[in-house]
């Protein structure tokens, strides 16, 4: 039997990892890899707290995380890469600029 | 026993994998780094009996964002190391940040614990899943398919080329 503490401190130690690297990385293509972090910490919180009060509702929701994240992902490389396109940068410093 | 000794193994495994995808320079090495990351912590899922959401985990993560990934990084050739320039002490400050809130959180669950439920048994199995997820949460489900197609319809036109001659 797993204590849920255990579960609950492992997902948020992910999701410390993942918003300490969105913090203070400054590519772009790393700073979204963060963000997988950071959702996967809740996904593994989600699904502990699901086990423990015996539903199905932590899966479920998990589930609807992951959709988003996907969703995430996408628009964010087309956005990376017309920004690349454009600046030919992927420094966050460049992107800054509000003159293009 | 064994339970809790796997989920330990993968947890730590996610761990580390973590910390590595986000201090390595090499964009191709977080990605790997990455991608180890989301198959251990399909590892821990397969603990905590959400079979479904690991196989989920492995095939949409594993299988689609990770090679979503790289098929960008190739693309747009990233050779060139981003400078990390913040100075030492801006750094540390922001490590600082979610540290503090991490611990922060930690101590209050540690403060307060858990109920023991069981008020909600509603059992975890794929079938209740399965039966909920059609019946109650229909309307999210619905919507989340037409985000899915927006999703696809704004990527492409966000990421295309203006013209059709255009060299890059």
């Amino acid at each position: 039997m797993i204590p849920i503490e255990a579960v609950v401190g492992l997902g948020l130690l992910i999701f410390t990892v993942g918003l300490a690297g969105v913090l203070v990385r400054k590519n772009l293509v790393v700073m979204l890899m963060s963000l997988e972090l950071l959702l996967n910490g809740v996904n593994i919180i989600l699904a502990g707290l699901g086990r423990h009060l015996k539903s199905p509702r932590g899966s479920i929701f998990a589930l609807f995380v992951i959709i988003i994240a996907v969703s995430e992902a996408a628009v964010g490389f087309a956005l990376v890469l017309a920004y690349f396109r454009h600046k030919k940068s992927y420094d966050t410093d460049v992107l800054s600029d509000l003159k293009g | 026993m064994i339970t809790l000794a796997v989920f330990a193994l993968f947890g730590v495994l996610a761990l580390a994998a973590a910390v590595l995808v986000i201090v390595q320079r090499n964009v191709m090495h977080s990605v790997l780094y990455l991608a180890f990351t989301v198959l251990a912590t399909a590892g821990v899922f397969f603990t905590l009996q959400a079979e479904y959401l690991g196989a989920i985990q492995i095939l949409v993560y594993g299988g689609g964002i990770v090679v979503l990934y790289i098929f960008v990084i190739i693309i747009v050739n990233l050779k060139e190391i981003v400078p990390e320039r913040r100075k030492l002490i801006p750094k540390l400050f922001l490590v600082a940040v979610p540290v503090l809130l991490g611990a922060e959180v930690v101590t209050l669950v540690l403060r307060t614990g858990f109920p023991v439920a069981a008020a909600c048994d509603e059992g975890t199995r794929f079938k209740e899943m399965a039966e909920m997820l059609l019946a109650s949460y229909m309307a999210p489900f619905e919507l989340a398919s037409v985000l899915l197609l927006a999703v696809l319809i704004g990527a492409i036109i966000v990421a295309r080329r203006k013209h059709i001659d255009d060299p890059d």
